[in-house]
């Protein structure tokens, strides 16, 4: 549970556009709509920081704060308050109140963001202990670049994603967007009319709500020194144009830590099935093999003891192949577990040749591979 | 106490309302010059704070409902057809006006004119018409949104007893 922020203000208005500020925020936002309230819910919850406006019925914000500070439980809570009423006096008044700070209304989200933060640490949603988000979950994804084009692209390429594409063309409208929208993943163009695409890399990182979202930059191969820039930084990575989907993909996937072991594990008629996709590579075989043991355990676990793993939309055999092949029969073996291997007669004559897999045996379908995973006299592969 | 020219008091008035639509709402204000609320049938909504002190008066901002509508939308973030409630859209015109009389009353204290605001009340109509008792210095100010809705700050105050 993240820190408790109390607002205490009579306008409803207020309360929501405070709530709203700290909602991409793992925090809990407390309200009170007078001083009376606010006291006995600062007492019962005993919130990290109290937001309290000054012209309210029943008890003003004044009288709050003097009850708060002679109250020996609760005096140390900082105190943040909140006044239409920019006149000096008022100022004055509430300077001599001991309060952390104040700010006076109209006031920019980002401003009470910024100014709570001085007092508490403030963490973003979903970066500690929360579930991990998934791969095919809706993920968010700020383009910024001149050339609509390239968001185009982006957007066609990832088309069979459940990612939501939103480009902007200049650093206000991004800055403007990142504060009503909360993206998980930016993509900046580093060659951006003067240098924008990193002053606007600074600007994220100074606010709260973006200083740890991943931030990409976007740039030709040959454009060596803006590359260097950006990592120097502290950009989260680099895409080069022209854009490999897949590639991008994968960076923004490790980049929020997005769980894809769905992709490769699947729970088909009491069987788990490791699945290989077309597009393996060394990349893909270590996120395999990431995940393998815990997958296998957690099928073990529910019941399931037999085990396919499925290369059979693979075109060849390579030494990433055999390593993580190899990995899964000394698994199945370890836990007991009936495993068949289901591959293309090329596969299986690539195997054919190497030592360490010259016995492989794969059947030709899921359903035939399922049929002699039912032979009782089978143990493993 | 004298009270502020009228070319002074517009001028606040403008810059203090200009300043709250652009940081709640970002939106930029376009000044139509002193001209009065033009009801033309549609539902309309007024926020009033009155100020009391070395100068006493209210000030009323008049607005179409379905503009206020919007501006609850944009400063609580949810989408228009979810702003269902009346209360809702009174409480975000009562703090309205209570910024801009707020920023008004913060900008008479630097010339040492000290008052304190009332709280906020609201008036909803499709007809009325706030009508000053003689002698009260009025001051009305006209402002359109990008898409030409008229938004009205009317001033009236009392005048000053001689010195």
């Amino acid at each position: 549970m993240g820190p408790k922020i109390l607002t205490v203000d009579d306008s409803k208005t207020i309360r929501l556009i405070i709530g709203k500020a700290f909602k991409s925020f793992d925090c809990e936002v407390l309200e009170a709509c007078n001083g009376v309230e606010g006291l006995a819910v600062a007492a019962k919850e005993r919130p990290d920081i109290i937001i309290l406006d000054i012209t309210m019925p029943v008890m003003d914000g004044f009288e709050t704060l003097t009850k708060l500070k002679s109250d020996p439980d609760l005096k140390g809570i900082p105190v943040i308050m909140l006044t239409a009423e920019a006149g000096r006096d008022n100022v004055l008044k509430i300077a001599k109140q001991g309060v952390r700070d104040y700010l006076i209304k109209p006031f920019k989200e980002e401003l009470i963001i910024d100014r709570v933060s001085r007092v508490i640490d403030l963490k973003p949603k979903g970066g500690g202990g929360n579930k991990a988000k998934r791969f095919d979950d809706p993920i968010r994804v700020l383009v910024v670049d001149d050339k609509p084009a390239i968001c185009d692209q982006i957007t066609e390429g990832l088309k069979d994603t459940t990612w939501s594409i939103v480009g902007k063309s200049t650093n206000g409208e991004a800055v403007d967007y990142c504060n009503t929208h909360s993206p998980e993943v930016i993509l900046v163009s580093l060659s951006l009319h003067e240098s924008a695409g990193f002053t606007l890399f600074q600007m994220l990182r100074t606010s709260q709500k973006t200083k740890t979202v991943p931030v990409f930059g976007l740039c030709v191969k040959t454009a060596v020194e803006d590359q260097a820039r950006a990592q120097q930084m502290g950009f989260t990575g680099i895409i080069t144009k022209p854009i490999d989907i897949e590639e991008l993909k994968n960076k923004v996937a490790r980049s929020l830590s997005l769980d894809t072991s769905y992709k490769y594990f699947q729970l088909k008629t009491g069987v788990l099935n490791i699945l290989l996709p077309v597009n393996f590579n060394n990349n893909v075989a270590n996120e395999v093999s990431a995940h393998l043991r815990s997958k296998v355990s957690e099928a073990v676990d529910s019941g399931i003891d037999k085990v396919i793993f499925d290369v059979s939309q693979l075109r060849a055999a390579d030494i990433s192949l055999i390593k993580l092949g190899l990995e899964v029969i000394q698994l199945c073996a370890e836990l007991s577990l009936k495993l068949r291997m289901l591959g293309s007669e090329i596969v299986s004559q690539e195997c054919k040749k190497y030592e360490e897999t010259a016995g492989w045996r794969f059947a030709s379908s899921f359903d035939e591979a399922v049929a002699q995973l039912s032979n009782k006299d089978l143990t493993h592969a | 106490m004298t009270f502020p020219m009228k070319i002074d008091l517009e001028k606040l008035v403008t810059s203090v309302f200009q300043d709250v639509f652009m940081t709640s709402f970002r939106m930029n204000m376009r000044m139509d010059g002193p001209g009065a609320y033009l009801l033309n049938g549609e539902a309309h909504i007024a926020g009033a704070v009155g100020f009391i002190g070395d100068m006493t008066g209210v000030a009323y901002i008049y607005l179409p409902v379905s503009l206020a509508r919007r501006l609850t939308s944009i400063v609580v973030g949810i989408d228009e057809a979810d702003v269902d409630a009346d209360e809702m859209i009174n409480d975000s015109v009562g703090e309205i006006a209570n910024m801009i009389v707020g920023g008004f009353k913060g900008k008479l204290s630097q010339s040492n004119i000290l008052c304190v605001l009332t709280i906020p009340s609201i008036v909803r109509g499709s007809n009325f018409v706030v009508e000053p008792v003689s002698d009260t210095e009025r001051f009305v100010c006209s402002f359109r949104t990008e898409t030409n809705q008229q938004v009205v700050v009317e001033v009236l105050i009392k005048p000053s007893k001689p010195e």
